[in-house]
């Protein structure tokens, strides 16, 4: 006869075995058909954790037909809201530990393959696309047949970011550019992080499809190329060439870490181009740009000014906007507030960092007369200044400013403590002051600044305030992310 | 500390063996210290005789805390243990009971993984033959079950 623990008497006992075999899956399977009790004892702990990565494909669509209607609905709007299912279903189904689970999981779980094919079925069309850690992007078959069928998933298609690392599946992941290439035609927005020291089959298999991709769009506007910075690599292997394809469309070029390469010259045929940017690359790179250029920002680690004042000289008078931040102080900084001054007039955006407060920043400021952003981080005066010498200062600063300044950035500089200088002196009709948290250390600033938010003027605030049409945004420590001037300069 | 099995068999162990039962340690704590024998109706003498071996030689062991169910494996006994569970059937299912009666949850667990172990790998028949288990299923029950869970095949 049966011990009673084995024939239901002591369930708590028969379940302390069972949940050793938690982990085998083959024996819980056997005791659930052993007998009615075993099967109810057993099933609880068969499927206590049932999106764990042992568990088989099959089993998906025995747990979606376990789900009641409310759960079912849940399952309906996480699919709604788009490829973030993930998370979606994760946490209105989910208990925390199935969460754990499903966040460890890749796109090979059966689940998420199941979820995006349902996605793909839905009719949804995709806007943006950013491709980041490929390594865990392994398509089931079934999904790329059903990326094929519906074709209407990247045809709107028009923001792209894609990795392209050397450890790639690139089966996986070229097959899923042949199959963009084929679906969209709209891409305005190609963001490529590049690595280098690319294997040669990198180089035969991923390269020519990602060329096929940038060929094959109508009217790619920007192009973004990030790099590893300590490479500063030269080969691209055709995709910046593939470039020419977009000659008339192609307005924004950002390039980040790249060394120089003639490929680059494919961007003096794209007569529409009038954005440019690079960080941190071989500055011979704007060498090659003859003109048109409204937008230039230029950062990087010592630049090497001689060449910047080059091609001042050559498209300066179009230049709108500028930006140039040196990591580590501006060498010959004369040289570039003269190539500014003589030949950028109609510079309407201004942003400079780490620049020595002189005569000639002066006289270059109080030349712009179409200013109306101006950046001036970490303003340099002399090391031995005295307040009274940096008062004047300021006062010179707040009287050049031309009237058509609006936004004024002095977020990093050290004339915080003598702030209400520079608001007693200046003309310009300001529209936001970018000012830091020195200039609410002193109390007596404390006092005006609060002045100013309450709407309650003391009687020395009143001189400047009634010129004024004013209102502060206090910045603290790092302006970079909220300043308005890099948002303007975003756009 | 003198135990009293159901047949009346007195035993003479030291309070520190005893304290490997829960239950003892809560009696002796309650009822401070006695010459009166601790009955214990539901243990025989033989079974006791076994749990006392084991609380002796896990004497020292510290004191083990409740562990996640989901950790649990069948293959950590130790080669005493496992010799200690060289039973037969019978004895095995009543180490059980007495482990869990007596809450001496170290023996529990051992004994229970003995059992899971005795599972392990075995088809539904072969289970039923070892534990004397009747399958009590209707043919339609069985085929439902063996649906429901057929993905635990897939390979």
């Amino acid at each position: 006869m049966a011990s009673k623990v084995l024939m239901g008497n002591m369930p708590e006992l028969m379940e302390n075995i069972l949940k050793n075999l938690n982990n085998e899956l083959d024996s819980l399977y056997s005791c659930a058909l052993v007998s009615r009790h075993w099967c109810k004892m057993s099933i609880p702990i068969l499927w206590q954790d049932p999106f764990s990565s042992k568990r088989k494909p099959l089993f998906i669509p025995i747990y979606f037909s376990s789900l009641d209607e409310n759960e079912k609905f849940a399952l309906k709007e996480c699919l709604k809201e788009g490829l973030k299912l993930k998370n979606g279903l994760i946490s209105k189904l989910g208990k925390p530990e199935l969460r754990q689970k499903l966040l460890s999981d890749s796109w090979t779980n059966p689940l998420i393959t199941l979820q995006f094919k349902l996605f793909l079925e839905s009719g949804a069309t995709l806007h943006k696309l950013d491709l980041y850690h490929f390594e865990y992007l392994k398509f089931e078959s079934e999904i790329f047949l059903s990326l094929e069928q519906n074709e209407q998933f990247f045809s709107r298609l028009q923001d792209l970011s894609l990795d392209v690392i050397p450890v790639l599946d690139i089966e996986n992941i070229t097959k899923l550019l042949r199959i963009l290439a084929k679906n969209t035609t709209k891409i305005s927005v190609l963001a490529l992080d590049f690595y280098s020291n690319y294997e040669s089959r990198l180089i035969e298999k991923l390269f020519p499809a990602l060329i096929h991709l940038i060929k094959s769009q109508e009217q790619l506007r920007k192009f973004i190329l990030n790099c590893p910075k300590e490479d500063y690599p030269t080969a691209f292997h055709g995709i910046v060439s593939a470039l020419e394809s977009q000659k008339n469309s192609l307005q924004e070029v950002k390039l980040d870490g790249c060394g120089f390469s003639a490929e680059f010259e494919v961007l003096n045929n794209c007569k529409n181009l009038e954005t440019f940017r690079i960080r941190c690359c071989n500055t011979n790179l704007l060498k090659i740009l003859d003109y048109n250029i409204s937008t230039l920002e230029i950062v990087g680690f010592q630049i090497d000014v001689p060449t910047i004042v080059q091609i001042l000289g050559k498209f300066g008078i179009l230049l709108q906007r500028f930006k140039f931040e040196s990591e580590g102080g501006i060498w010959e900084e004369s040289l570039l507030i003269e190539a500014l001054k003589s030949f950028c007039p109609n510079i309407t955006y201004l942003y400079i960092t780490d620049i020595g407060f002189s005569t000639q920043l002066l006289e270059l400021i109080g030349n712009l007369q179409k200013l109306q952003f101006l950046s001036l981080g970490y303003l340099r005066f002399a090391y031995d200044i005295t307040e009274e010498e940096l008062k004047i200062r300021v006062m010179q600063i707040a009287k050049i400013l031309p009237s058509t300044l609006q936004y004024l950035d002095l977020a990093n500089t050290w004339v915080d403590s003598v702030i209400d200088i520079l608001l007693n002196h200046c003309n310009a009709p300001l529209r936001k002051l970018l000012i830091g948290r020195g200039s609410l250390d002193n109390e007596k600033h404390t006092k005006a600044h609060y002045g100013v938010f309450a709407g309650n003027w003391s009687p020395n605030l009143n001189i400047w305030s009634s010129k004024l049409n004013f209102s502060y945004q206090i910045i603290w420590g790092d302006f970079n992310r909220n300043s308005p001037f890099l948002q303007f300069f975003e756009k | 500390v003198k135990l009293t099995s159901s047949e009346g068999t007195e035993f003479i162990i030291d309070r520190k063996v005893a304290e490997k039962s829960v239950l003892l340690k809560n009696m002796l704590e309650d009822v401070g210290e006695s010459d009166m024998a601790i009955p214990l109706p539901n243990v025989t003498g033989p079974i006791l005789n076994k749990v006392i071996d084991y609380c002796t030689h896990h004497r020292d062991d510290p004191f083990v805390s409740q562990e996640d169910d989901s950790k649990k494996v069948s293959d950590d006994i130790d080669d005493w243990d496992a010799e200690f569970c060289k039973v037969d059937q019978g004895t095995l299912f009543e180490l059980i009971l007495s482990a869990n009666y007596l809450d001496i949850k170290p023996l529990l667990d051992l004994t229970c993984k003995t059992v899971a172990n005795m599972i392990k790998g075995k088809t539904p028949d072969e289970i039923r033959k070892t534990f004397n288990i009747t399958n009590d299923f209707t043919p339609e029950e069985e085929e439902h079950v063996r649906k429901e869970n057929e993905w635990c095949e897939e390979r």
